[in-house]
């Protein structure tokens, strides 16, 4: 059940119906409601792996009041041992098992030996590796005493399994959400009707934007050895913007729907293409996960405290675990680590925390310097994001270089009977959109509602992609 | 939650207005629209006289060169589809009759497309701005299964339809920008660059009564149409040949042309020919049907 599938439709307003109209009394109603809401629309992927999530929750849920009850340092460290490994554990075996087993084969005929690893026949479980992070960072905080246990079964599994964030995110903390689960909700005007925006603004960004630079992106990269130069720069333009809108679009409308049930969730992507750097980039994108990995990784790795060296590998190990993150695959890999190169020269001048005030433009040669720095971070951007596409790094090292040895810049007829250039037009439009409303969450708000309003379901109707649906791509991770 | 209340109907009726509007809008641009493709180029015109009209699927458009029937003295168009099913077939001469065509003969391409009765979506979309409008194209989509969603839900089909009827295509029918799908009387030539030359046909069998092959048939009888039904050549590598013989078997009338063309330099795929097949075929067809 995807949220932009009829099925949610009809989902989404029951549950709204039935939690501020029947399940409303208190919040342990209400929390119950969502809990039955949630597991029926994770059942509805594949609903073998609910035991999995159940599994999963009861783990973290037990282990947590473990490490809290335990008097001797030894068994606080064995109960949070034992969940980390059990938690990784599972995310090893489902999503890196073969990976690693194929990589040791290939490692083994390099040297000339032959090798038939055993692989498992399973299908990844939609969203592990968001509710795994879930589970992780609560018992990581209260291992290092940051915050309680949470005693209460109905509200621990809430704060897991919540639907809105359940299979791609954003990955919420324990600190943040868990308090708002324990309130009893009231309804507010105000903040569902944002959420209505938020949502149609994410929708917009799915079907209208991402869908439709999918189908550009896909016919460039799946023949890109008969595309030129103009093509392939366009196609690396069209995907930045395809997974800008598929996933910022999903966390829009996760984030809009939980503003229906009066939860607040973390606030995933604030306008990334508009970095003036990689590292800023990195502070406007999936900022969840980044967050997530400063805060658990880097920082207990030493974080920036123990000199420049350190800071660099620590760098390199949290853009190297992040693209391995994303997937089992060399190239996620490889796409981490450009992003971890682009960091070195930050981190080298000591600039990486430079552009942390608000954006403004003006007719000062400093605007022009500020908006050759957005062009420049986007492009490396995109560079990256060919990795991130390709389907091998080979694929990718030819991709890029084609973009250099081609020198045609004319248009081209795709695969998807389509020019290349066709779709720049909306994209600009897109830009304009965001930029001019850039310190909100999404544009529908403020001033001529109605008619803004009317416009996003007039461009959702008319401009979004439909035929040719396609899921959400992180939900593959 | 009154407030709320309040704006989600307002939403929702922005969205009900919109989609009316939206529908309207867009039939009304097709309604003035007849150079995009053929279905338009039939639907908005008015009585044409013709010798030969040719029906079918690509099998008929990349393989009757109308050209050639013009150099005979036959005026000719080829309304053969792309992707197309005798369902569109049917229908697009439904149409012609509706607006009084006189046709002496319809060349129906009759083979591989007698194994189904359904609906050729990509092709089928392009009647479906005409729902509302025409009784014919209504009354012929009745018994689909997603008639009623489509034909009650304003804007539904331009949505589901997108990339055949959506916002591009409009937009392009809006301007009067020209498609080369009329260029030619109909006819679409395939150049010699090769794309599968093999074809597995063995799951395929031809209904014993295919219903709108019949309609096709039984309406060039009430018109005083000359009706003939050709099977058209396909390459040498093909799996299941023997289902040309099962249509022969099942509509001794149609006439088999599986095997005038063989050799695989007159394909530019394993069911359509190049131009230079297309022409040999065609000039057969025009030996044994109009050289009195």
């Amino acid at each position: 059940m995807f949220f932009n599938s009829f099925a949610f439709a009809i989902f989404l307003p029951i549950v709204f119906i039935l939690y501020w109209f029947v399940f409303n009394k208190n919040k342990t109603t209400q929390n119950t409601l969502l809990i039955i809401a949630s597991y029926y629309f994770y059942s509805c992927w594949d609903w073998r792996f609910l035991f999995l999530l159940v599994f999963s929750t009861f783990l973290d849920y037990y282990t947590g009041i473990r490490i809290e009850k335990s008097r001797k340092d030894s068994g606080r460290k064995f109960w949070f041992w034992l969940s980390i490994g059990i938690n990784l554990g599972f995310l090893g075996m489902f999503k890196y098992y073969n990976f690693f087993a194929n990589s040791f084969a290939e490692l083994m005929q390099g040297f000339g030996l032959k090798a038939s690893p055993f692989l498992l026949d399973v299908v990844l479980p939609v969203g592990i590796s968001f509710y795994t992070f879930h589970g992780l960072s609560y018992v990581i905080d209260i291992y290092y005493k940051r915050i309680k246990a949470e005693y209460n079964f109905v509200d621990y599994s809430l704060f897991v399994s919540y639907f809105p964030l359940l299979v791609a995110g954003p990955i919420e903390r324990a600190t943040h959400l868990l308090p708002e689960i324990k309130e009893k909700r009231s309804f507010d005007y105000e903040q569902a009707k944002a959420g209505v925006y938020q949502m149609l603004w994410g929708l917009f960004k799915k079907v209208v934007i991402a869908d439709t630079c999918a189908t550009y992106a896909n016919a460039i990269f799946d023949n890109y050895h008969s595309m030129n130069s103009l093509s392939l720069i366009l196609g690396a333009v069209y995907f930045a913007f395809q997974i800008y809108g598929d996933f910022s679009g999903y966390s829009d409308m996760a984030l809009g729907m939980s503003k229906l049930f009066g939860l607040e969730l973390l606030r995933n992507f604030n306008y990334p293409y508009f970095s003036r750097d990689i590292a800023e980039f990195w502070r406007r994108w999936h900022i969840s996960l980044s967050s997530w990995f400063r805060d658990y990784l880097y920082i207990p790795l030493g974080g920036s405290k123990g000199g420049l060296w350190m800071k660099i590998r620590n760098t390199f190990i949290i853009f190297l675990v992040s693209g391995f993150w994303h997937g089992a695959n060399w190239t996620y890999v490889v796409w981490g680590g450009i992003n971890a190169l682009y960091f070195l020269p930050l981190l080298l001048r000591k600039s990486n925390r430079n552009n942390m005030d608000v954006i403004v433009l003006d007719r000062s040669w400093e605007s022009v310097k500020v908006l050759a720095n957005i062009l420049l971070t986007f492009a490396l951007s995109c560079v990256a994001w060919v990795f991130f596409r390709a389907k091998t790094i080979a694929d990718a090292v030819l991709y890029l270089k084609q973009i250099v040895t081609n020198g045609h810049f004319t248009s081209q007829y795709l695969a998807n009977e389509r020019y290349n250039y066709e779709l720049l037009i909306m994209v600009l439009l897109f830009v304009v959109v965001e930029w001019n409303n850039r310190t909100k969450e999404e544009p529908i708000s403020g001033k001529c509602q109605t008619i803004k309003l009317a416009l996003c379901l007039a461009a959702i109707m008319v401009l979004g992609t439909y035929s040719d649906y396609k899921e959400f791509i992180y939900f593959q991770f | 939650m009154k407030q709320f209340l309040g704006f989600t109907i307002k939403t929702i009726i922005i969205t009900v207005v919109l989609a009316i509007l939206l529908d309207y809008c867009y039939t009304s641009v097709y309604l003035q629209s007849n150079n995009r493709n053929k279905i338009e180029y039939v639907y908005n015109s008015k009585a044409r006289n013709y010798d030969v009209v040719i029906l079918g699927s690509s099998r008929a458009n990349n393989h009757f060169v109308s050209e050639m029937f013009e150099q005979k003295g036959l005026k000719t168009f080829n309304y053969g589809m792309s992707g197309g099913h005798l369902f569109e077939a049917d229908l697009m001469l439904k149409l012609m009759l509706e607006r009084k065509y006189k046709i002496k003969t319809v060349i129906l391409e009759a083979d591989l497309n007698l194994c189904n009765e359904h609906q050729a979506e990509g092709v089928a979309a392009k009647y479906l701005p005409y729902f509302y409008v025409s009784e014919t194209v209504r009354k012929h989509f009745e018994n689909e299964d997603d008639f009623k969603e489509l034909y009650y839900i304003p804007f539904y089909r331009y949505i589901k339809y997108e990339t055949k009827i959506g916002f591009r295509e409009m937009f392009f029918s809006m301007i009067h920008k020209k498609s080369k799908l009329l260029d030619n009387g109909g006819y679409y030539s395939l150049g010699t660059t090769k794309g599968n030359m093999k074809n597995n046909i063995i799951s395929l069998n031809p209904l014993a009564h295919n219903k709108y092959y019949e309609e096709i048939k039984q309406l060039c009888k009430a018109n005083n149409i000359n009706f003939i039904a050709v099977m058209t050549p396909m390459c040498e590598n093909v799996v299941g040949m023997d289902y040309f013989d099962k249509v022969k078997k099942s509509y001794p009338e149609i006439y088999n042309y599986e095997n005038v063309v063989l050799e695989d330099k007159y394909f530019s795929s394993c069911g359509h020919m190049n131009n230079a097949g297309a022409r040999i075929f065609t000039t057969r067809i025009i030996n044994d049907f109009f050289s009195k």
